[in-house]
């Protein structure tokens, strides 16, 4: 009976001709002569218009009045949104859309003239009623507005005229002005504010185009923006949170600009580099060694005096930031006028740190631990504090965390020793005159000069109370105050009248634009950044058709197979599903880090966090959440993302435009490699052949595949400049951009997959080699080469197909390493960072979504496998 | 057959070779691993430090010393828990009657359904990152893979005579199990002990480069290729150096596998 199968190879020539064709367009479409930039400028080039931003964290929402990540500010803060103030580089505030302002003698009103014939970029014209409705939804009731606390005395908003205002205080509060000019006071359009979150409304010098969740924000120029013409015809903003990315991503050239560029040992080399153009600029953001005064020995101020001796700021500089940073001896920023320099207060003496150590009672010094959020600075600064003060006596246990645990353990429930975290907030040294921040310091002196402060509205007053502050923390050492946290820029030197140096570090691109005749990036099109978002996507199409396909299988089987064992197998099936929605449910649940309260941060105000909770639903029995949540899923409804507040499918579905090609394109090259590769390893007679063949499989599957991936984007992107360094341009600017964007991740992904593959091919071969109709057909006189190909080929390809229906499955959840190396927006990105996140829905979902393609491709592989070789149904009839 | 000798020797030669500089490290490295010195950071290879320094100015030759404990430590344990857990249910499956055969076999299925690198990132955000998780989430997808393979070894030997003979005599399935059955399927499992060990040092490298397997300062060379991903311009050789290792380490015990595999065919 097997030896009919022997017509069978017909079947497969075209199907393996078709993969070779593919194959072969990709490698033409790829092996482009190499593009790099050229050394000069050449006149003849259309000017670009189009700047490509690239920033570390994507925002969660649009809408910063309701979640204080600072990823919002950095794409719109300025850009799309204004507020009726801004900030001046010095820290004071600016006038913006209000045009000037009185303050009252007693300080308790403040009237302001606002700018007119400024409009939104819906229509809305913007006037005194528009900034009433902003300020009083930000302080009203309900609002969940983060930065609610800083407008505490403001009592009322009264329109005074078309373009007048009065804000009526209860008190004086000296820090009005400049908690006016933060980002969580914008002002907003009335008509549009409900769905700012996803399609933001401002006056600024850009409106809002497209978000590509997980890749990119789309911004284009305002025609009518009242500050006057724009000349760059858009922005886009891609995220990019791995260093090593962010590096070749502007090597390549696929980014213009990089702002608080995370890889600092890397920045001298763009310094020197006379293509890019780099800014080193101070910031607001304090990094501090935070020290938990509710724990011993912490609660002792000699204790904390000697770990500030301990500390050797600049050695921490230099190991973590490679130079870039300044020392602070205190919580406030070296930037600002009123900073006095208090880092001689405790230089760097390990001897006296011992000697108070001993005066404390510890002459043996006692064992604390460290706990580190993911920031590179975080984790690198804190193994260098771990060492010294190992130096003096003090054991240090580090303990990396994400920032979801972070805010779980340390920030919430003030479970730590010791933290490393840079504050970001200007102005933000009120957090020691909170009792219930995490540091647990309580001083009734510094409140009172606090409270001073808020009285004081004149600046020269201010001055004197401002250093007094500063040596408080200083004198009691509240933390070790480490250094302040510059701000890294780099940009494409063809960049010009970018505005850099605010006090919330965001650049100001209304006045930018690109010098005449700068070279065109590296790699292919303006294309990078317009990936599809809205297309309701082939995968919806792929998963009916998958489904057909099955039932069809299913109802074939039944008739060969008989309808006993179809039905078994498919309530096995069910049964399966189901255990595996339990189990993925509850490990779920038991993740610790409650997501309302990742997502309003460090500075949320507890009745924000209770309503959000209520907002997601978080405040259900786990029995409600689960059933609603199978139920949905039953409907196709996989729930509403908790960080994205969009529908789960429509993410995993623009995900899966990634996904799937890089797992057939991956299986396709593994198969292209294998095929050869096993054969001729079979057919090898010569020993050295064999060996060597057998050598390069074992050497495939030895590397891991991201060392591999690393190693092709530094030589093919950054080197050679053949490829982009990584990104994804989406499909409809046809195919071919869109595979060469996928080709080395998928290089990386094949070779070993292709090494498993050439392995059980050539298993199977050998095994097939010994059968009697080989031995026939060698009598009869046929060739080796021919023998493998018609003979033993197609029965050496049924166990590698069932083989390759499980690798496609694995291939699409196991590429989230690779997917991380190239910054492609797939689902094995999403659920990894759904899981710093704490989006449980999108966690559940999609983990759940995989389980089932992997068990029904499963399912009919195996079904499809027992239909077709009638020894394995004898077989297994015979138990 | 004298093409798995080759492969038999070469590998056993580098396996023994990592695990003895894994024991070694444990009482000696040339110099201390966790010895931070900022002064002389991202020095090339040459006298004093013959594999260079890292960016915080710790040998070269150390960590990676170092990082063999993680790397084989992990893996073996991983490999055990496995082993330790799967092989019972597997001879389980093959002795009992058709139902608990089935029960396993299910939850078989549905273990390997799971993807498994993002159930271990979900078990170190439920448990937190560390080499114990590490252990836990690799060894989790060892036990479906030997019970698999000890089940379908133990079918084999079950319809060997001298088991029926047992069978016959009155002996119990479980004794006969331990007596029998498990001696003679030692061979398979050692095959598949080492083709899940090489695994089990990719999935740990993999884990430490995502930040999810063993911490620092212990040093671990996957978490070292992910510290040296930013440093290419200023030393290359961090980034080369703990990937060959790794590449070095995966390559002799999937020869010495393949040697078992070909000595146990022949």
């Amino acid at each position: 009976m097997s030896g009919l199968r022997a017509c069978r190879p017909r079947r497969l020539a075209p199907a393996v001709m078709g993969a070779m064709l593919v194959a072969a367009y990709s490698l033409l479409a790829w092996s482009r002569a190499p593009a790099g930039p050229l050394p000069g400028a050449s006149p003849g080039m259309p000017t670009r218009d189009r700047v490509i931003v690239g920033l570390q964290l994507e925002p969660p929402t649009l809408d910063p009045t309701e979640s204080p990540a600072a990823a919002i500010s950095e794409v719109l803060y300025g850009n799309l949104y204004e507020g009726l103030v801004r900030f001046a580089a010095d820290g004071s505030a600016q006038a913006l859309l209000a045009a000037s302002w009185d303050i009252s003698s007693d300080g308790l009103s403040y009237v302001f003239r606002l700018r007119e014939g400024v409009r939104f970029s819906d229509g809305t014209p913007f006037d005194a009623q528009v900034a009433k409705f902003s300020l009083d939804r930000a302080i009203g009731p309900g609002s969940i507005n983060p930065q609610r606390a800083r407008l505490a005395a403001l009592r009322g908003v009264d329109v005074l005229g078309p373009y007048t205002l009065r804000l009526r205080l209860a008190r004086r509060s000296g820090g009005l002005l400049q908690s006016l000019a933060g980002s969580a006071f914008v002002m907003l359009s009335p008509a549009s504010v409900a769905t700012n979150a996803q399609r933001p409304v401002g006056t600024g010098p850009f409106c809002f185009l497209a978000w590509h969740r997980g890749d990119s924000i789309e911004l284009s120029r305002n025609a009518a923006y009242w500050g006057g013409p724009v000349r760059l015809a858009g922005l886009t903003f891609r995220f990019i949170a791995d260093p090593t990315a962010a590096y070749a991503a502007l090597m390549a050239g696929d980014i213009d600009l990089f702002s608080h560029y995370p890889a600092p040992e890397s920045f001298a080399q763009f310094q020197r580099d006379t293509r890019f153009a780099v800014f080193v600029g101070p910031s607001e953001s304090e990094t501090v060694l935070g020290l938990n005064h509710r724990r011993p020995p912490l609660d002792n101020l000699l204790v904390r005096r000697a770990i500030s001796l301990a500390l050797d700021r600049h050695a921490i500089i230099d190991g973590a930031m490679y130079g870039y940073g300044t020392p602070i001896g205190s919580h406030f920023p070296p930037s600002n006028p009123a900073y006095v320099d208090l880092t001689g207060r405790y230089p760097h003496d390990p001897a006296a740190a011992k000697a108070l150590l001993a005066r404390a009672g510890f002459p043996d010094g006692f064992s604390l631990t460290l706990k580190l959020p993911p920031p590179a600075y975080a984790r690198r600064s804190g193994e260098i504090v771990a060492a010294q003060l190992a130096q003096v006596g003090i054991r240090v246990a580090v303990r990396n965390l994400e920032w979801a645990q972070w805010l779980d353990e340390v920030f919430t429930r003030h479970d730590f020793d010791m933290s490393i975290v840079a504050h970001a907030e200007p102005m933000d040294y009120d957090i020691y005159a909170r009792d219930d921040y995490y540091f647990g310091y309580v001083s009734p002196e510094f409140k009172a000069l606090l409270a001073a402060l808020e009285q004081t509205v004149d600046p020269a007053q201010r001055t004197p109370l401002l250093h007094a502050v500063q040596e408080k923390l200083a004198d009691d050492a509240v933390n070790g105050f480490l250094f302040q946290l510059p701000w890294l820029c780099v940009w494409n030197a063809g960049l010009h009248g970018i505005g850099l140096g605010g006090v919330l570090e965001v650049v100001d691109f209304h006045a930018a634009y690109f010098l005449a005749g700068t070279p065109p990036r590296g790699a292919d099109a303006d294309a990078v950044g317009l990936s599809s978002g809205a297309a309701a996507g082939w995968p919806s199409y792929g998963g009916l058709a998958f489904a057909i396909a099955a039932i069809g299988l299913v109802l074939l089987a039944g008739r060969q197979l008989g309808i006993a064992y179809i039905g078994g197998r498919v309530s096995m099936l069910l049964a399966t599903l189901t255990f595996a929605t339990v189990v993925v449910f509850m490990l779920v649940q038991i993740v610790p880090g409650d997501p309302a309260h990742f997502m309003l941060g460090l500075q949320a105000d507890p009745a924000a966090v209770a309503t959000l909770r209520h907002r997601l639903g978080l405040d259900a029995t786990p029995w409600q959440r689960y059933f609603a949540w199978v139920r949905g899923l039953m409907h196709g409804d996989f729930g509403v993302s908790y960080t994205y507040r969009i529908p789960v499918r429509a993410l995993i579905v623009e995900r899966l435009q990634v996904s799937v090609p890089l797992a057939v394109y991956a299986l396709l090259l593994a198969m292209l490699a294998a095929l050869p590769l096993g054969l001729a390893h079979a057919a090898s007679r010569d020993r050295r052949g064999a060996v060597l063949l057998s050598g390069l499989t074992q050497l495939g599957l030895a590397i891991p595949n991201f060392w591999l991936g690393l190693l092709l984007v530094l030589v093919f992107a950054i080197d050679w400049r053949w490829i982009a360094a990584g990104g994804f341009p989406g499909w409809q600017l046809g195919p071919w951009p869109g595979l060469k964007a996928l080709t080395l991740p998928a290089i990386a992904l094949a070779t070993p997959q292709a090494a498993v593959l050439a392995r059980v091919l050539d298993g199977a071969l050998v095994d097939t080699l010994h059968e009697d109709y080989i031995r026939t057909a060698r009598a009869q006189g046929a060739g080796e080469w021919r023998i493998l190909w018609r003979h033993a080929l197609p029965n050496a390809a049924i166990p590698v197909l069932t083989i390759l229906g499980m690798q496609f499955s694995f291939l699409l959840a196991g590429a989230v390493i690779i997917e991380n190396v190239f910054f492609l927006p797939g689902v094995g990105r999403l659920v990894f960072q759904a899981i710093a996140q704490r989006d449980l829905i999108v966690v559940q979902s999609v983990v759940m979504l995989l389980i089932f393609a992997v068990v029904s491709v499963t399912f009919c592989v195996d079904i499809a496998y027992r239909c077709v070789d009638p020894r394995v149904r004898a077989r297994d009839g015979a138990r | 057959m004298r093409r798995g000798r080759g492969s038999l020797i070469a590998g056993a030669l580098i396996t023994a070779l990592f695990v003895a500089t894994a024991l070694l490290a444990s009482v000696w490295t040339p110099y201390d691993p966790a010895a931070i010195a900022i002064v002389a950071k991202l020095q090339p290879p040459g006298a004093a430090h013959w594999l260079g320094t890292d960016q915080l100015g710790r040998d070269e030759l150390s960590l990676l010393m170092a990082g063999a404990k993680a790397s084989v430590g992990v893996a073996l344990l991983a490999v055990l828990v496995g082993a330790g857990c799967g092989v019972p249910l597997g001879l389980l499956a093959a002795a009992r009657p058709r139902a608990i055969d089935d029960l396993i076999m299910r939850g078989n299925d549905l273990l390997f359904a799971f993807p498994s690198l993002l159930l271990a990132i979900l078990i170190t955000a439920v448990l937190g990152p560390g080499a114990a998780v590490a252990i836990l989430a690799i060894g989790v997808f060892n036990v479906p893979v030997f019970a698999r393979v000890a089940r379908a070894a133990a079918l084999r030997i079950w319809t060997l005579d001298f088991c029926l003979a047992a069978r016959a005599a009155g002996k119990g399935a479980g004794a006969i199990s331990l007596q029998h059955v498990l001696p003679n399927i030692v061979p398979v499992l050692v095959v598949q002990i080492t083709i899940q060990f090489s695994l089990g040092v990719v999935a740990e490298a993999g884990l430490s480069y995502l930040g999810l397997g063993v911490q620092p300062p212990t040093p671990s060379w996957g978490h070292m290729l992910g510290e040296a991903q930013t440093l290419t311009a200023l030393a290359p050789a961090l980034a080369v150096i703990p990937g060959l290792t790794i590449v070095c380490f995966v390559l002799g015990l999937n020869l010495l596998g393949a040697g078992l595999s070909a000595r146990r065919r022949s």
